[in-house]
């Protein structure tokens, strides 16, 4: 702690919380599209949604739980110092509706998490039609899940964050 | 990549991925995970309080203290659904395989979806604070 800021600690976890998350909703994304819209044949010259949409979405599978799981440890690190220096002058501010989704955010993430190890063994067994709904809807209710996290996470970010 | 493959591969299966108990355990934890999770944020049963003040960590459910700044929750009701959810998944993973395969995969996807409006209800007091 000697060599940097305590601030400077703290910006960087900042940091590492937003690289994997941005990790977290590209992947993410990619694969909802897919599972949603998937290529089957291609009648003329790919445009950049069908390129977007035409990525082998099982691959995806591990690496999202390890990234959601990465993004979940990184966020519950920076929670002790949100709830302190973050949360109490929101309150203060009386912004009670961004406090609202900042508990909101914190709720999905935790069921996001337990969902992971049935997502994952979906998309391990994506040849099984027994499993076809709930590997759709699943993805894509992470997918949309992670999506409002990371918006929270800005919005509240510019109400009280870096360099406040 | 080729534009003209798929969309939908097919990854080399693991042998977890081809576990009957797995599936059990993977479809129960998605299911006990969400509903204990609820439960816990319904009757407040965090396994643990946080006080991050003082760094100091109290086993169950334990008020803010002057003092000592504000009091969190949610690490321990966290920590509750996932290791309540663990042993019931686990127990799961005993039944006959002809009865573990009764449980609905319907309710995987349909409670974390139903879980939405109950928590816009239960953090109702933020959006109609005065």
């Amino acid at each position: 702690m000697d060599l940097i800021s305590v601030n400077t600690f703290w910006t960087i976890w900042l940091l590492v919380h937003l690289v994997l998350s941005v990790g977290l909703i590209g992947a993410l994304t990619h694969q909802a599209v897919a599972c949603v819209m998937p290529v089957r044949q291609l009648a003329a010259p790919p445009g950049f949604v069908t390129r977007f949409r035409a990525v082998p979405a099982a691959g995806y599978a591990t690496a999202i739980c390890i990234l959601w799981v990465l993004t979940f440890i990184a966020g519950s690190y920076i929670y002790t110092k949100y709830r302190i220096y973050i949360r109490i002058p929101i309150e203060q501010a009386q912004y009670w509706k961004t406090q609202g989704f900042f508990d909101f955010k914190e709720h999905v993430a935790s069921i996001g998490l337990v969902l992971l190890p049935a997502y994952w063994y979906f998309w391990k067994n994506a040849q099984n039609p027994e499993y076809d709904t709930p590997r759709k809807v699943v993805t894509v209710y992470l997918a949309v899940a992670c999506w409002f996290l990371f918006i929270v996470g800005h919005v509240l970010n510019n109400v009280r964050g870096f360099g406040s | 990549m080729s534009t003209q493959a798929t969309a939908t591969t097919t990854a080399k299966t693991s042998s977890l991925a081809t576990s009957a108990k797995f599936r059990t355990f993977a479809i129960t934890f998605a299911i006990a995970g969400t509903v204990i999770y609820l439960l816990c944020l319904q009757f407040n049963w965090p396994l643990f309080t946080y006080h991050p003040a003082v760094n100091r960590v109290e086993l169950w459910w334990g008020p803010s203290r002057s003092g000592e700044g504000p009091a969190m929750y949610w690490y321990g009701w966290t920590a509750t659904s996932l290791i309540a959810g663990f042993v019931v998944s686990l127990l799961a993973t005993l039944l006959p395989e002809s009865t573990a395969k009764k449980i609905p995969l319907i309710l995987v996807w349909l409670l974390p979806i139903l879980a939405i409006p109950y928590l816009i209800w239960d953090l109702r007091q933020w959006w109609f604070h005065p």
